[in-house]
């Protein structure tokens, strides 16, 4: 018995059932479920190629499969994280994997008070001081995550690299690309630098408090 | 249909330029006598990079509009001054200049025919005129074989259809310019100038518009512009900085200043202007070491 028009009929099915799962992915409007939906074509698609023997469909596929799995990975991570972070300490370190490096030398000034800010600095080594306070950073601190949010987008004080070090730093527009993928990214994001706006404004509070009786004006700051 | 093509116009923005073409607004509360001075300097730098630039411009401007000690001359002066530097001349701007020039004297039978420009650069400038992600390679392998400053002339040529397809692609090389070495370093200068000046006028309001004028030091392109830029950085190390941080007693920072631009000649060694300024530092801190003894 003459099978091959079985077999004919039984492709076309196939590359149907494939089509619905890449016009889905198609119609997915974020980040995530983008990436599953094109995790689960991938699969389909593989399933499909392997009677036929469709070699290099299948490792193509498997190619998109690897990437659209640590694309996902590194969104979930991501949220995971910003949302431990709201709930906890409030760091910014879930930003590190999209940060690049950058070393200064003692005496170079990062970035100057009324400047327009474009980036989120993370001090990983090295002193940095805010010029105008005179306020030295400690590792770990984070610079201008409210100033992608601020209206003016300028800095509010010049930062000098005090002792050769390193920073890790983000654009705004990075930070602004994964707020718009990501709407729960976006979302935490948010909570996290309101919970730092208020932060901040508990600490100034603190700080007029203790200041009862009017202080003299502290050493002068050298900026740049 | 528009807005599909303004889609698509916007995600190839970068390769095309951009939608919006629309100058930037005048900076609030501007005094009519600086408007002349502000409008060209955003019609420059609309045609040296494009609005985002412009606005660039206006923001940095803004900052001095109505602040104490900002008269409409020195207002003005930071205006023309700022737009000036802001368009520096990089082989992009040199291309886009020489085929402006070609467009003009097209229409015009009377114009000077077209002729062969050809100018000095460094490596490192021309290098640097490209993305950071091209050039800082290439740098940095110009820097292991020390040829970073080895002088190189380019020709600007509007006599063959070769040379004006040649300029045209170099002209549109604008579209990365913002992503370059030479701009980061530039845009760096710029901020350094203005807070100087923002410095000056907290500090030393009449060294203000000495520290203004300080821009002009810095002109053109090759061993003129390097020359420049390190004359100027020597001058704010050596007295500007060091006056208001506390560190240099210098009463009159204005005449210091003149005095040691009066002594910068075109040397790459600079040995005049560090002896200028070794001079008057030393002046400066016997006169502040007398004050405190007597």
């Amino acid at each position: 018995m003459d099978t091959s028009h079985l077999s004919e009929h039984a492709g076309t099915a196939a590359a149907l059932f494939a089509s619905v799962f890449v016009v889905a992915t198609s119609t997915m409007r974020t980040m995530i479920p983008l990436r599953i939906f094109g995790i689960l074509s991938n699969l389909v698609v593989i399933g499909l190629a392997i009677p036929s023997r469709g070699y290099l469909v299948i490792v193509v596929q498997s190619l998109v499969l690897v990437l659209n799995s640590y694309r996902l990975h590194q969104m979930l991570q991501l949220v995971r994280d910003v949302k431990r972070s709201v709930n906890s300490d409030l760091s910014m370190e879930w930003l590190k994997p999209f940060m690049t490096e950058r070393k200064y030398i003692a005496g170079e000034v990062l970035f100057y008070k009324d400047e327009k800010a474009e980036d989120m600095l993370y001090i990983v080594s090295g002193r940095f001081r805010l010029v105008e306070s005179g306020i030295e950073l400690p590792v770990g601190a984070i610079v201008g995550e409210l100033g992608m949010l601020s209206p003016s987008k300028g800095r509010t004080q010049t930062l000098e690299c005090v002792e050769a070090g390193m920073i890790l730093s983000v654009s705004y527009s990075k930070v602004e690309e994964l707020y718009v993928q990501n709407p729960a990214f976006g979302f935490y994001f948010l909570r996290l630098a309101t919970a730092r706006l208020f932060e901040n404004i508990a600490n100034l509070e603190q700080r007029l408090a203790q200041q009862a009786p009017p202080a003299p004006i502290s050493a002068a700051a050298n900026p740049a | 249909m528009r807005s599909i093509l303004s889609s698509i116009r916007y995600l190839l923005s970068d390769f095309i330029g951009e939608d919006d073409d629309a100058p930037p607004f005048l900076p609030e509360g501007l005094p009519d006598a600086v408007v002349p001075e502000v409008s060209e300097g955003i019609h420059l730098l609309m045609d040296y990079q494009g609005p985002g630039y412009a606005q660039l411009y206006v923001d940095r401007l803004q900052r001095f509009v109505g602040r104490r000690g900002v008269d409409s001359a020195m207002l003005g002066e930071i205006a023309r001054l700022m737009a000036l530097r802001m368009g520096y001349e990089d082989p992009i701007r040199i291309a886009q200049l020489r085929l402006a020039e070609f467009e003009r004297a097209a229409g015009d039978p009377r114009a000077p025919s077209a002729e062969v420009m050809l100018l000095k650069f460094r490596f490192d400038e021309l290098i640097g005129a490209l993305p950071a992600a091209v050039a800082q390679p290439v740098l940095d392998l110009l820097d292991w074989m020390g040829w970073t400053h080895r002088p190189v002339s380019i020709r600007f040529s509007t006599k063959s259809r070769w040379g004006i397809r040649r300029l045209k692609i170099e002209a549109s090389l604008r579209r990365w310019r913002r992503f370059s070495v030479r701009y980061t370093k530039e845009r760096a200068w710029v901020e350094r100038w203005l807070h100087m000046i923002g410095r000056s006028l907290d500090k030393q309001p009449k060294a203000a518009a000495v520290i203004v004028q300080s821009a002009t030091m810095i002109q053109g392109y090759g061993d003129g512009y390097r020359q420049g830029l390190a004359d100027w950085h020597a001058l704010i190390d050596g007295l500007v900085k060091p006056t208001f941080d506390g560190v240099l007693p210098l009463a009159d920072l204005g005449a210091a200043i003149t005095e040691a631009r009066a002594a910068a000649m075109p040397d790459p060694r600079q040995i005049a202007l560090k002896r200028s300024i070794a001079e008057i530092r030393a002046r400066a801190l016997a006169a502040g070491a007398n004050a405190a003894a007597g």
